[in-house]
């Protein structure tokens, strides 16, 4: 226990560098200046396919979302030994400073941090802010080549579990029976039941509405116009305002878990709070036998 | 066409002056387009580029009357290669220009990826099948959809429709798709050639693939000599060259292969149906008349029909240059000659577009979507399409000299 606690410590202080050149957050400048730097890697998760390949930030290597952050077939996020290879080949070591940013409000890229954060790599992490749409906005310069590295030997830490929360934790606050408060992200139309995905998106969950004690603050409000999150101080304001000040644990859920990242990402890395993440959301948690929810609209499925 | 017929055409109709004027009128318009289009995001950069590049590709179909049937036919019956050869150049070019997209974009062809939105569709008899319609279609209306559409640009009375058959045809297609899909495509491989043989394999088999049919051409052609006079090059003849008579086989057929690469390298592989398809597919779902889900559609590649969200669309935006390209070209050039539609030219673009657009909504597109962008990208859809659209072309000309007097 004193080891784990020591190596946690040292851990914490040795790549508590990297974070106090960067923080949870990099503008599109900083990055610019830094493109060349070799211990700067920086990684593209966009879920649109054919994004990256026409025309990516130099030197960003592609993170498929869809292959490569999850594993399709046991509905989890990557395992330790396919994304411990994946970043030997991208020459990621205990030095480099990692920078995420994708397509679609950096959704899957902040699902791509949370998941550097639970194999142990969140000291090293930072997001693009504004991500991909941004970046684009400004007309700054792209690449169409696929970059290579050098491979790196580094091994990943057991997963870290107290960033995830199972489909039993969630209950456990929804009945109250743990005080704790629950964030769901999606538009006030889907935490009130009155659809069931949003527009362009699979209807997955056979039953609309939110689980019970959940608040909904929708993710948008916490980006500006241009995609960049909100000040420290607006974010805290915001949750403030709904109720949530970092004093209790907290967990945020979505549909699939990757908007509700990006919420986790504010929250967590940039207002400190103790969160974690539901990925099973509510396509698990709106489909769950036995399990109360909410529905203010009433919206049955399939039902007239 | 020969020479004398296209410079005896120009000089009918309005005066030059009128003409050339007229033509960069519908140019500026067009550049005017992409450039109120244009914003700094990627999605307007994409909607205006798509303008532009449709209104490039429409002014070398005009310019190098670049049909895949009527090419076809001219090889067919009158056994006149240019055309065809034309279509194998573009084959060439593309299939070459694409490689050099994959080997960046993917330097090695994994098992289980595909190159992005590459038009890498399945293969099974539904294909060979809706191939064979199409080209029953293009013999019926007396054009490929592409043809259609830069026809549009010259006033062709059938055009118009055809491109509603076409329309038609989709729907058709799309009521048709889920027992078809759940029979055939469901279970039907997806060959992508540099999984099998690599890149260079590929490129290497395509090139052969496109010598040989070239070889067959010229040995079976029958053609008079080249219109290539020995006059003096001087703005005057060079000017007529360009903007007049109709291009050499070689030079449009390039043309189309580096649009194509363009095209696919900036937005999206060429096609011209998603957004036909797409009208289609919003009016009849609008209609109620369309299954609830369509099967596994959103998961293939081709010609993806959406229903629409938004007014304006890449492939919209690229049908839109397509026209006008074509209308400015055939203006400068004195092709641009509207007429009345008889009964039978109605008759055959409503009849021969339905059968075309169910073949290539069931087959995920058409000359240009599937035969071109497969090829080019490696995909044994594409040849297959050829194989069976040319089969189809010719079953349907026999056809149609039976049924159609004078055809």
């Amino acid at each position: 226990m004193l080891k784990a606690v020591i190596a946690a410590a040292f851990a914490v202080c040795s790549s508590g560098a990297a974070l106090a050149q960067t923080g949870p957050l990099v503008s599109a400048d900083w990055l610019l200046e830094n493109l060349d730097d070799p211990n700067v890697r920086v990684f593209e998760v966009s879920v649109d396919r054919g994004v990256y390949e026409r025309g990516h930030i130099p030197g960003a290597v592609d993170l498929n979302w869809h292959t490569e952050l999850v594993d399709p077939i046991n509905r989890d996020i990557a395992s330790r030994e396919d994304f411990e290879a994946k970043l030997r080949a991208s020459g990621v070591t205990d030095e480099t400073t990692i920078v995420l940013y994708g397509d679609n409000n950096n959704w899957f890229a902040a699902w791509g941090a949370w998941v550097f954060h639970v194999y142990g790599l969140g000291d090293q992490v930072t997001l693009l802010d504004g991500g991909r749409r941004l970046w684009e906005a400004r007309g700054l310069p792209l690449d169409s080549a696929p970059p290579a590295f050098a491979a790196s030997t580094i091994t990943l830490q057991d997963r870290d579990l107290s960033l995830r929360a199972r489909l039993g934790d969630v209950l456990e606050v929804a009945e109250s029976r743990v005080d704790a408060h629950i964030v769901d992200i999606r538009s006030a139309d889907e935490f009130n039941g009155v659809i069931f995905a949003p527009e362009g998106v699979r209807e997955l969950s056979v039953r609309a509405g939110h689980v019970p004690n959940a608040i909904n603050v929708p993710w948008g409000r916490a980006v500006n116009e241009d995609g960049t999150y909100k000040s420290a101080d607006e974010l805290r304001a915001l949750y403030a305002e709904a109720g949530i000040d970092g004093s209790k644990p907290i967990i945020v859920y979505c549909r699939i878990g990757e908007r509700s990242s990006h919420t986790w990402y504010a929250l967590s890395q940039i207002l400190g709070y103790e969160v974690r993440n539901y990925d099973g959301s509510w396509t698990e948690y709106g489909n769950s036998v036995g399990v109360p929810i909410v529905n203010v609209a009433g919206t049955v499925w399939t039902g007239r | 066409m020969t020479t004398t017929e296209t410079i005896a055409e120009a000089r009918v109709g309005h005066p030059f002056p009128a003409r050339a004027l007229a033509s960069a009128a519908v140019l500026a318009a067009l550049l005017a387009g992409a450039f109120v289009l244009y914003a700094p995001s990627a999605e307007a950069r994409a909607l205006s580029f798509s303008l532009l590049i449709g209104t490039l590709f429409g002014v070398v179909l005009q310019r190098s009357r670049f049909c895949f049937f009527c090419n076809f036919r001219d090889f067919y019956e009158k056994r006149e290669p240019r055309g065809v050869l034309a279509i194998l150049v573009a084959l060439a070019v593309g299939v070459a220009l694409y490689h050099v997209v994959f080997i960046t974009w993917m330097p090695v062809p994994i098992e289980g990826r595909l190159p992005p939105t590459a038009h890498v569709g399945p293969v099974s008899p539904v294909l060979a099948l809706a191939a064979l319609v199409f080209g029953l279609g293009m013999a019926v209306s007396g054009s490929c959809l592409s043809a259609h559409l830069y026809r549009l640009g010259e006033g062709s009375p059938t055009a118009p429709f055809a491109l509603l058959g076409a329309g038609i045809g989709f729907v058709a297609g799309f009521l048709t798709w889920n027992p078809l899909f759940l029979a055939v495509t469901a279970r039907s491989p997806i060959v992508w050639l540099p999984h099998a043989i690599g890149y260079s394999g590929t490129l290497v088999l395509s090139l052969a693939v496109i010598a040989i049919l070239a070889v067959v051409v010229l040995a079976l052609s029958r053609s008079g000599a080249s219109p290539a006079s020995a006059e003096p090059l001087s703005l005057r003849v060079v000017a007529r060259r360009v903007f007049v008579e109709r291009w050499p086989a070689a030079a449009g057929g390039a043309a189309v292969g580096v649009i194509a690469m363009l095209a696919y390298f900036r937005v999206a592989p060429l096609g011209v149906t998603a957004e036909l398809g797409s009208l289609a597919r919003t009016a009849a779902n609008g209609a109620g008349i369309l299954p609830e889900t369509l099967y596994g559609l959103d998961t293939l590649r081709g010609c993806a029909t959406v229903i629409k969200e938004t007014l304006l669309s890449n492939n919209g935006l690229f049908v839109l240059g397509l026209v006008g390209g074509s209308f400015a070209a055939a203006l400068l050039a004195g092709q641009f000659k509207p007429k009345w539609p008889t009964g039978s030219q109605a008759v055959r673009g409503l009849a021969g577009g339905a059968l075309m657009g169910w073949g290539a909504m069931t087959g995920l597109g058409c000359t240009v979507g599937v035969l071109l962008s497969g090829i080019h990208a490696g995909a044994l859809a594409g040849w297959v399409f050829l194989a069976f659209a040319t089969a189809g072309a010719a079953l349907g000309i026999s056809l149609m000299r039976r049924l159609v007097p004078g055809y």
